[in-house]
């Protein structure tokens, strides 16, 4: 059995020269100002009004995208998951399909669909129906998360769901319980494992993004992903870019301990 | 009704998910080039899709480093987890920690932290540092796909063949793997999915010559994305869709829910045909591409380094065939974002064209070379008055020739604004409320309110940018958007009354909606020049001299000015264009009287640099 260990060797040492060797040198950014002298400034940045609401703004938004996409997804996994086999690998792999197209792309066509005289809206005045104005507000940029982090609900969900032994929903059912019942006793607690990972999976990237503010929010929204990276491609100081991005790395740290706590064995995986 | 309920469901979940797709498959068949307008249908996009060779090299790229990357990633990856599997709890968990840090961390900390990497290490940028970069990410999503795949797997089957004589290794290939296989080639595809869709990373890891879809379509952002892109984007969707179609409908199951895991296990084995059809693919054009390239291998070499869509590429071969130089070619989107690869020395690059700001930047952090002038006699063409103007950033007119020129000014649809329009102040109107664009970058933003309270636009004064600061706060209410290259498509779909535009863009928006005017406000504006220099550590100076002289030359400036649409400071170019509409254009051409209270950016230095980025943060978080 220890010889199996030694698999891991290969990745170990491609971890610590690609993974935690440029992490090392994210944190010494974050750590040094201009001058190469040690100052915790960088990170204290994050206390600034600005970017302080940044931070709460983008913390906000992706806790309702996660939040939509976690009952959107629910339904839609336990669906897939009471399919046929045959039917449901392709109807997941109907999820992962769409990032053949362009992340950019799908984002930007969101916006031909959402302007004001977008497709969107012409259809509804076809109909002679009130058009809706949600471009430009945190709503599109919701609507924007939501849509590019959905399957990233919907995978590990479907994963524990269709593990669930049925005949422990029949016992239940046939010991009396309702199907709500059924559903917060048995179901829920034995989803829960995809349910965090799931989260994780939305909440993170979510908290980061700045493509998504940025085409959908016109800009006008500040989210703490477009402040950290107007400090890398605008401002280009990286030094309060990376003293940034260790503060996130927090909010990171803090969902994969989560992570740890609720899914121990690993069963919310994506796939 | 319970499952017309859920039919209902999930087909408008698929809906939205597919809306965006379907948009962009509709787009590919457009004519018109704006997002925003339906100019009749067209299949012309499909054909020259094929024709073009950058694109179809950026494809075979995209492909190859998504395969390659995808195979190493599964095979560390697959051979981590069975490690990682058989660890101890706590080193599991460190373990996974690591893995997930790709996933997690934001991709431009990542892509520049690797790029530091890169350098620091003396590696140069290219094809294998991408390929490094894209196995690095990819490898965490086939850990993540094959952990849960061996949990499952029962250990006393394993165990079981050993004892019946198999030896470890024949043992794993017989037993386990059999049952790992679905997760291995889940996290194969996911993996070849997400090397296929980044950008950022691979941006900061590349060398010049090498593009991928991604960074291709970057590029092509600041100028408008070419429907070309849509086309393919339309083509490999469809692809991929029909594969998986033809895989689901081939092996016939039996409909019972209880398939056994061997029945499950051949299934994904057909799966294998996606992979095997990418690799006949690629191989074939691989041959294909590499025979079609292989009389290119002349001694003198070039490196150019440029923005996206800012050059006609019919000049870049004509410039290959007179001289024997051979040409690589490099896009970027940003001054911002081309900065730190000079910087670094990541590249050595020998031409680029740069701004004027960052031009004085550059010369100010002696990254710039002095141009030999004797060896680029063309200057004489270029117009007096932009090399004066080129003294504000380059005092002397020693490192930089100017390209591109041009103003910025307010685009106004005449349809809805009935007054005349000659001053920044209409943009504080309050009748226009949610009908203004305005540019998302600090300078030109900047630039408006300062120009507009009759202050320099390379103001470092304290009062007057804190003035400046609280009248753009004052007008976010009224602002629509703060928008980079979306206004020009944005005017042209009639989304905004008035938007601040650069003057090269202003030409195609009118010739897409005749509604829109271009006038340069009273108060003054920018004047922007973009210019060609060469990098202290140039390889090839003379060639890059050659190569400048080459673009001043009045045929080879009017080529580049009919297919970028930008200004040329060349005065025997403009002296060529036929249609006199153009050649006398007041916004292509302007009089010296328009220009007489504009400037050029010049570069402030880092202390009034971060004033400004500290104060337009200020407004953008209100």
């Amino acid at each position: 059995m220890n010889k199996r260990k030694l698999l891991t060797g290969p990745y170990l040492v491609w971890a610590v020269a690609f993974i935690l060797i440029p992490l090392a040198v994210v944190l010494y950014y974050g750590l040094t100002n201009s001058d190469g002298q040690f100052t915790f400034e960088n990170i204290l940045a994050i206390g600034t009004v600005e970017n302080f609401k940044a931070l709460c703004l983008s913390l906000l938004l992706s806790l309702i995208s996660t939040l939509i996409c976690l009952l959107l997804a629910y339904p839609l996994a336990m669906m897939l998951s009471d399919m046929k086999v045959s039917q449901t690998s392709f109807m997941v792999l109907l999820f992962i399909l769409p990032m053949w197209m362009n992340f950019l792309l799908r984002t930007m066509a969101w916006q031909t669909l959402l302007e004001k005289n977008g497709v969107i809206n012409q259809i509804l005045s076809f109909f002679h129906l009130p058009s809706i104005q949600i471009i430009n507000t945190p709503w599109a940029i919701i609507l924007g998360m939501v849509y590019n982090f959905l399957p990233f609900m919907v995978l590990p969900l479907y994963n524990v769901l269709s593990k669930i032994d049925k005949d422990v929903i029949l016992a239940a059912r046939d010991l009396g319980a309702t199907p709500v019942y059924t559903f917060r006793k048995i179901i829920f607690p034995l989803s829960l494992p995809g349910v965090i990972s799931g989260i994780t999976m939305v909440f993170v990237p979510a908290l980061t993004t700045f493509v998504i503010s940025d085409l959908l929010g016109g800009s006008k929204i500040l989210l703490i992903g477009n402040v950290i990276d107007r400090q890398f491609q605008q401002g280009s100081n990286w030094h309060v870019g990376s003293g940034l991005s260790l503060v996130l790395m927090i909010f990171i740290l803090l969902s994969m301990f989560l992570t740890g706590k609720y899914d121990k064995n690993g069963e919310g995986g994506m796939f | 009704m319970k499952k017309i309920l859920r039919r209902t469901y999930f087909g408008l979940i698929l809906f939205l998910m597919y809306a965006p797709i379907l948009t962009l498959i509709v787009l590919s068949f457009n004519a018109s080039k704006s997002r925003t307008k339906w100019g009749g249908f067209t299949l012309s996009w499909y054909v020259s899709l094929f024709q073009d060779e950058a694109i179809m090299s950026a494809l075979y790229n995209t492909l190859i480093i998504a395969l390659v990357s995808a195979v190493l990633a599964t095979l560390l990856g697959t051979a981590a987890s069975i490690g990682i599997s058989a660890m101890k709890p706590r080193a599991k968990t460190i373990f996974m920690g690591i893995t997930n840090i790709p996933i997690l961390n934001s991709e431009i900390v990542t892509g520049i932290s690797l790029m530091l990497l890169f350098i620091a290490c003396r590696v140069t940028l290219g094809f294998t540092t991408i390929l490094l970069s894209h196995v690095t990410f990819c490898i965490p999503y086939v850990i993540l796909s094959v952990m849960p795949k061996l949990r499952q797997t029962d250990k006393s089957t394993y165990e079981a063949a050993q004892d019946l004589g198999a030896g470890p290794i024949y043992a794993f290939f017989k037993v386990v793997f059999p049952d790992i296989l679905p997760g291995v080639i889940s996290g194969f595809l996911m993996a070849f999915t997400m090397s296929l869709d980044d950008f950022i990373i691979t941006h900061f890891t590349k060398g010049p010559g090498v593009d991928t879809l991604s960074t291709k379509i970057y590029a092509e952002v600041r100028k408008g994305i070419r429907p070309e892109m849509y086309a393919l984007s339309t083509l490999l969707f469809v692809t991929v869709l029909v594969l998986l179609i033809l895989i689901n409908s081939s092996p016939k199951e039996p409909a019972d829910t209880k398939v056994t895991s061997s029945r499950r296990n051949r299934k994904q084995v057909f799966r294998l045909a996606v992979p095997a059809v990418l690799v006949i693919l690629l191989i074939g054009g691989g041959i294909g591409y590499s025979l079609k390239n292989a009389g290119n291998a002349s001694g003198e070499k070039l490196i150019v380094y440029n923005w996206g869509e800012y050059i006609d590429p019919e000049t870049l071969d004509m410039f290959e065939k007179e001289t024997g130089i051979s040409v690589t070619y490099e896009e970027y989107e940003t001054n911002e974002i081309m900065y730190p690869k000079i910087q670094s020395h990541a590249i050595a690059y020998d031409v680029v064209c740069p701004s004027d700001y960052m031009i004085q930047r550059m010369i100010e952090n002696d990254l710039l070379a002095e141009i030999n002038w004797d060896n680029v006699p063309n200057i004489q063409n270029i117009d007096q008055s932009y090399m004066e103007q080129s003294e504000s950033f380059d005092p002397g007119n020693k490192y930089s020739v100017p390209y591109c020129v041009g103003t910025v000014g307010i685009l106004y649809n005449t349809t809805m604004v009935d007054e005349p329009v000659d001053s920044w102040d209409i943009l504080w109107d309050d009748k226009y409320k949610d009908n203004i664009l305005m540019q998302d970058s600090v300078r030109d933003a900047f630039m408006v309110a300062l120009k507009r309270n009759g202050d320099s636009l390379n103001s470092v004064d304290v009062n007057e940018l804190n003035q400046a600061a609280n009248d753009l706060i004052e007008q976010k209410p009224l602002v629509q958007a703060y928008v980079v290259d979306q206004v020009r498509d944005k005017m042209i779909g009639n989304e905004a009354a008035l938007g601040v535009i650069y003057s090269g863009e202003a030409g195609y928006t009118q010739r897409e909606n005749p509604n829109l005017e271009y006038v340069i406000p009273k108060e003054g504006s920018n004047v922007w020049i973009d210019s060609w220099v060469i990098p202290k550590n140039a390889q090839n100076k003379e060639n890059a001299e050659k190569f400048i002289n080459f673009m001043c030359r009045p045929d080879i400036a009017l080529m580049n000015f009919e297919y970028i649409t930008y200004s040329t400071p060349n005065k025997a170019a403009r002296e060529l264009i036929e249609d006199p509409d153009v050649r006398n254009s007041k916004i292509l051409f302007p009089d010296q009287e328009d220009l007489k209270n504009c400037e050029t950016f010049q570069y402030l230095g880092e202390e009034a640099d971060n004033y400004y980025n500290e104060l337009w943060n200020k407004v953008k978080s209100r």
